[in-house]
């Protein structure tokens, strides 16, 4: 199933990477992203995965990282 | 430095503001183990108060720290240097984050300018990492490293806590600058659970006949062992705990089945089975504890509370999730509770599957020479164990009254846990007696650590269950592979009390049944570090047992 988040990303390093990488070993196969990234800034992520588990606990996961303040489904 | 913990500003290197930072944090021992990249910050060291503690290979000092943090609470910290320094720590960072253990990892890495240029000893660790640490940070400029400490300090410890990764590139641990001064972190406020859903709990406990506690560890990282005894003393409800909650339900818990799972005592596994609402506490579902996940508490109502809402509905749809301070949403649900019939029951199952030690033969029978040893050793003793049968025979057989007395890899299952984990217990609770239980195999993977016992004379006492060979697997092998043994001889293992001996520890070995009391004596009353090497049955197993992949009410037990 295919699910879009919209997420707002503190722009650190590593924190893309800890994002798709979240994704994916969490379930969830990477479809399409947009991310415009700045220093120091918060940037807004757009995500859209595919995959068969809980996209809601996907966000809760996503949630947990020390970057991410809000992961939204946005279906 | 000022004892305010706010540093003072002055012109300082990287290093010396990172050992400036780790003592305002009120760290006072690190477990770490030098090289090239680090160097610097081994240099700063020598002016520090912080006690290092140089283990003999840097897994044990991820995992030392690991054992610091679970026996006293607080933050453990370990040091290594770049590359083979730092991957040799990722076994310990994966331990601290399957277990949630709050741990601070600093790495050496090469100069910035070397770093993506395969320079000598340089490996991505921050890549590495990624999966396995809560948090991790590249320090890029000397002046923030104040901030860093902090905040990685504060990540490891807030909420669900778990490892955190600073990687510290050689040239910005020597550069000087002055610090922005930085403050710690406060401690965050606890996160209360949102009430419209209390009372729903509320409600649903009171509508249910046979209510069952399912404790897990996460009781004991959010301190709310005090609160759990109240809230089973006011609502008398049956319990059961994982691997990592034994010992949360305290002493004078009536209707505590102990154990659930695979190696769990069968009255856990069936009053699950049983029940209509499993009020769920820290604990996560692990496939360990539930046994084939769609058949577990099949008639049961669940309530789910964690401090992290990622847990709740991860394994099994929770009926009402609390996310927030655990200790909090307890004493909201506290109520007595009119369910006679059911504690009845879970009493009579609890007297019907008690342990026994009559085992026949006059070979040691390693689960009743465990029970005697905790019995004799006492309540304020610090277990660890290593990883395997002998891991089980703790968890069914020891005497444990607190969670924190218990040191156990539960999540990751890292054979070679036991030693160091010993290790930084004592160290972090020198008053306590602290004894490592562990097989002939795992203490290989760490046997170096006799070397640290012996340096320090932490007088840790160490139980070796030698079966010559991986016991667990060899029981594997032969329930569930058709007795097709592969590799799992260890019948040509070293001389232990000799190599013990070899290392300066006092070593002494038993292999009847007669010879357990006087050795359970030596051990205790041997003032410092000693082993006590215990040769038992190679075919000894662990009963009762969920096979693999089966449900939880279809344990096997020895007589099958
Ligand atoms: C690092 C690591 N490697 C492999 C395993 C798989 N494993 C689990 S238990 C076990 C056997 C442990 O043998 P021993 O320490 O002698 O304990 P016993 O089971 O005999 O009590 C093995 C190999 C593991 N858990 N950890």
């Amino acid at each position: 199933m295919i699910h879009h988040f919209e997420i707002l990303l503190r722009d650190a390093e590593g924190a893309l990477q800890r994002l798709l990488g979240t994704t994916e070993r969490r379930g969830f196969r990477v479809v399409a992203l947009h991310a415009q990234a700045g220093p120091g800034t918060i940037c807004r992520v757009e995500l859209t995965v595919d995959g068969t588990r809980d996209a809601g606990l996907l966000g809760r996961q996503l949630e947990r990282l020390q970057e991410v303040q809000a992961a939204t489904i946005m279906d | 430095m000022a004892d305010s913990g706010v540093i003072e500003a002055a012109v300082r290197s990287g290093a010396q503001w990172l050992v400036a930072a780790l003592e305002a944090e009120g760290v006072d021992t690190i477990f770490g183990y030098p090289g090239g990249a680090i160097m610097p910050v081994y240099d700063a060291l020598v002016d520090s108060r912080l006690r290092h503690i140089l283990v003999r290979h840097e897994q044990a000092a991820a995992l030392a720290a690991d054992g610091y943090a679970r026996a006293s609470g607080r933050i453990g910290v370990c040091l290594a240097t770049s590359g083979p320094g730092a991957t040799n720590l990722l076994t310990g960072i994966a331990n601290a984050y399957l277990d949630s253990v709050p741990l601070l990892a600093i790495t050496g890495q090469v100069a910035s300018g070397l770093m993506g240029t395969d320079a000598f000893q340089e490996v991505d660790i921050f890549g590495m990492s990624l999966p396995v640490v809560k948090h991790s940070f590249i320090v890029r400029r000397a002046e923030d490293v104040i901030a860093v400490v902090h905040e990685a300090c504060a990540i490891a410890r807030s909420g669900r806590p778990g490892p955190v990764l600073i990687d510290l590139p050689k040239d910005v641990a020597q550069s000087r600058s002055a610090a922005q001064p930085a403050q710690r972190h406060a401690t965050p406020a606890p996160v209360i659970p949102d009430a419209a859903t209390l009372t729903a709990a509320v409600a649903l406990l009171a509508r249910s006949e046979r209510p069952l506690l399912y404790i897990g560890g996460g009781v004991g990282i959010a301190r709310a062992e005090a609160a759990l005894r109240a809230f089973i003393a006011t609502t008398g409800m049956p319990s059961v705990c994982t691997l990592k909650a034994l010992g949360a339900a305290g002493p004078s818990a009536s209707h505590h089945l102990g154990m659930l799972g695979m190696h769990g005592s069968p009255a856990a596994n069936h009053a699950v089975q049983s029940c209509d609402l499993l009020i769920v506490v820290g604990a996560r579902f692990d496939d360990r504890a539930t046994g084939k996940l769609d058949t577990f508490a099949p008639g049961a109502r669940v309530v789910h509370i964690d401090a992290d809402a990622a847990e709740i509905g991860k394994l099994r749809a929770a009926d009402i999730g609390l996310a927030g301070d655990l200790s909090l949403a307890l004493a909201a649900l506290e109520q007595p509770l009119d369910i006679h019939a059911w504690r009845e029951h879970c009493s009579a199952l609890e007297s019907l599957y008690r342990n026994r030690y009559d085992a026949p033969g006059t070979d040691i029978y390693a689960p009743a020479l465990l029970r005697e040893l905790s019995l004799a050793a006492g309540d304020q003793t610090i277990v660890s164990c290593d990883v395997g049968q002998h891991q089980m025979w703790v968890a069914q057989h020891w005497r444990i009254q607190a969670i924190h007395a218990h040191l156990t890899s539960g999540g990751l299952g890292a054979m070679g846990y036991g030693v160091p984990a010993a290790l930084g217990a004592q160290l972090a609770r020198p008053e306590s007696r602290v004894i490592c239980v562990t097989g002939d195999g795992s203490i290989m993977m760490n046997i170096q650590e006799l070397a640290t016992l012996r340096r320090y004379a932490i007088p840790v006492k160490i139980v070796l269950l030698d079966n010559a060979c991986l016991g667990m697997v060899r029981q594997w092998q032969e329930l569930f592979f058709a007795e097709r043994y592969s590799e799992v001889d260890l019948s040509d293992n070293p001389d232990f009390v000799a190599l013990a001996r070899a290392f300066g520890i006092e070593a002494f070995g038993i292999e009847r049944r007669e010879q357990v009391p006087d050795a359970i004596r030596r051990l205790l009353d041997t003032p410092g570090p000693v082993l006590c090497h215990v040769r038992i049955d190679p075919r000894a197993n662990v009963w009762p047992l969920v096979p693999p992949g089966k449900s939880n009410g279809e344990m096997m037990d020895s007589a099958a």
